[in-house]
């Protein structure tokens, strides 16, 4: 594989209607490995489409997207003109892991089954290995005592925590985050956080759309403020949170600080 | 785990407990067969005695047990006919050729013989209960396949499935069990008792059972399609996004995590669905094969005994309180997680 590539996601005028409906336009991005990005912006801004679309949950109507350099897809008007071989393109997916907003932990399996389930079935690891890393994860995330509980009795920071472990069993290079603690109590939200700030200092590559703004000022590399299926505005979190430029992120950041 | 503990279903276990020292406590009261027997006239015992010796028996004896009553039939053909019954109940034995004793004695008997119970299980209740069992097991597995055809993006695999759930929902389950017994071998030249060896007599039903359950597997696949494919959608689709997102391709996604999850949810389905066949079942007598109904209707016939169809309700809904309960459980073992 290529390891010497100067971006290790990179999207070019990806576009994705629903129907007629232009959800993203024309949205142009590039990371660098070990890079922590946060995205923000109001609901329907097209923002989980965003990061459906970059592990293919969603196919693009248009545009190119790029993984370590290579042309991992290239689409135009729901077409695909380019893309990776089949295989690679599921080698490189596995290097995307991703949290969601409503956990979806997998309901008939204990904490720890689900951790492991992936590594084993997907990438054929020995269950041995698979178990031993998967209680590290459990232990990264503040979780051992809960590794043969099923997740209906975790509460949903808990869940969150486990879905975070879930991703990291992968070992992938990338995670992405939908919006991970909005379906949180508001007393659960900073044990996740916590995970995920700990994650960040650890070198992870990490695209996280989020409402908290005191984590994405806190980690964040870069702060994408998205509206209307477009990156309205980028820069670093000092830029965006003490100074910003576009109408549209001032109203919304200061309907945010004041709520 | 111990899921039947005392803690757990206190009522229950009490219920159960009781309800078994009463049955335990009448099936030991219950006078035994010598002592039915021997309540017989003078005259009887006679020809018994006489039996012992002889190779020809002039005495036919039914003894029917159930549980906690009993009942015995002697009857001579031939020049002097004869015949005694009597049921035994609590300690007693009454003679039962008239009045309510007769009425007891008469359902002992139909129980006993639609229930099968000295027969092999191709009578009576066991073969309603083996054919509806067999027919509910193919029948989810069929339907599983059916339903997974159903909801494929492969068209033509969507619309055979679909093609095949419309016709075995829209026809009579009468007429498919005929054309798998009578059409079938007439068109491919076979009679179905010969896929049995010509020796054993009971080819024949054993030929038309196998014809039956076909075509009752068949049928309820159909049902049970729409029983999984319900289930299938009504799984979150973050289940199927996070298997995505995990790396799981459509097969492992389906076997390992949306099935499983869809078999408690599909239970209390598949449990009305075993009670639609147990009952659809009886159409078997149609050809000719010794289920409770076509027992019961053959007591009717030959007895003229109008009172054989209460005792065939019973077991049925004996039978269908039973299996009810053992779904329940089912579902309770499933649910652990929830
Ligand atoms: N599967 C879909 N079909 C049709 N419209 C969709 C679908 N998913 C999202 N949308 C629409 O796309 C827009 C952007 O949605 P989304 O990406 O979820 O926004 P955000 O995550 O920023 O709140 C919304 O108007 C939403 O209704
Ligand atoms: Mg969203």
């Amino acid at each position: 594989m290529n390891d010497n590539y100067e971006y290790i996601l990179k999207t070019e005028h990806v576009s994705k209607k629903f129907g007629d409906l232009e959800v993203l336009k024309d949205i142009n991005l590039s990371v660098k490995k070990g890079e922590v990005i946060c995205i923000i912006g109001p609901s329907g801004a097209g923002k989980s489409t965003f990061l459906r679309s970059l592990n293919q949950l969603e196919k693009i109507t248009s545009g190119k997207i790029f993984v370590r350099d290579e042309l991992f897809l290239h689409r135009e008007n729901d077409h695909t003109v380019d893309k990776l071989p089949r295989e690679k393109q599921q080698q490189l997916l596995l290097e995307m892991g991703m949290v969601f907003q409503r956990f979806n932990l997998f309901p008939h399996k204990t904490v720890l089954q689900n951790v492991c389930e992936a590594p084993i079935v997907v990438k054929k690891e020995k269950k041995e290995e698979v178990v031993a890393r998967a209680k590290e994860l459990l232990e990264r995330v503040g979780l051992s005592d809960k590794a043969d509980a099923y997740p209906s009795r975790l509460s949903g920071g808990q869940q969150q925590r486990v879905a975070i472990a879930r991703a990291l069993a992968m070992n992938p290079e990338i995670m992405l985050f939908d919006e991970p603690t909005s379906a949180l109590d508001p007393e659960l939200v900073g044990d996740v956080l916590q995970v995920m700030k700990e994650l960040a200092r650890s070198g992870m590559t990490m695209l996280v759309v989020t409402h908290e703004m005191g984590f994405a000022r806190e980690v964040a590399d870069r702060v994408l403020f998205m509206a209307d299926g477009i990156i309205a505005e980028e820069g670093t979190p000092e830029e965006i949170f003490t100074n910003p430029k576009a109408e549209r992120t001032q109203n919304f950041l200061s309907a945010i600080l004041d709520a | 785990m111990n899921d039947f503990s005392l803690k757990k279903y206190p009522k229950q276990i009490i219920t159960a407990a009781v309800i078994l020292l009463i049955v335990v406590v009448l099936a030991i009261l219950k006078p035994g067969e010598q002592e039915l027997l021997s309540r017989t006239s003078p005259e009887m015992q006679k020809l018994i005695e006489a039996d012992q010796h002889s190779s020809r028996k002039r005495v036919t004896v039914t003894y029917n047990s159930l549980l906690v009553i009993n009942y015995a039939s002697l009857s001579t053909s031939g020049a002097k006919e004869m015949s005694e019954k009597y049921v035994g109940f609590l300690g007693n034995v009454y003679p039962a050729d008239e009045g309510p004793a007769k009425i007891a004695g008469q359902m002992v008997n139909y129980t006993y013989r639609m229930l099968g119970v000295k027969e092999n299980l191709m009578h009576g209740a066991k073969l309603t209960i083996l054919l509806t069992t067999l027919t509910v097991v193919f029948g989810i597995l069929l339907g599983t396949l059916l339903a997974l055809g159903k909801i494929s993006k492969r068209k033509i695999l969507s619309k055979l499935s679909g093609a095949y759930i419309f016709f075995f929902r829209g026809t009579p389950l009468l007429i498919q069990m005929f054309v798998v017994y009578f059409t079938v071998p007439g068109i491919f030249g076979f009679a179905w008792r010969d896929l049995f060896n010509a020796s054993d007599a009971e080819a024949v039903y054993k030929g038309a059972f196998l014809a039956a359950l076909i075509a009752f597997s068949l049928n309820s696949g159909a049902y049970c399609a729409e029983i999984v494919r319900s289930a299938i959608q009504s799984i979150d689709k973050g289940q199927f996004e996070a298997s995505k997102a995990l790396g799981m391709n459509y097969a492992q996604t389906m076997s390992r995590i949306i099935i499983p999850q869809s078999i408690r949810r599909m239970i209390p389905n598949v449990s009305n669905e075993f009670i639609m066949i147990l009952k659809d079942a009886s159409l078997v007598f149609a050809i000719s094969l010794m289920d409770i109904t076509t027992i019961s209707k053959n007591i009717m016939t030959s007895e003229g005994s109008y009172l054989v169809f209460i005792p065939a309700l019973v077991i049925y809904l004996v039978i269908t309180a039973f299996f009810g309960f053992i779904f329940d459980k089912i579902e309770k073992k499933f649910s652990v997680y929830e």
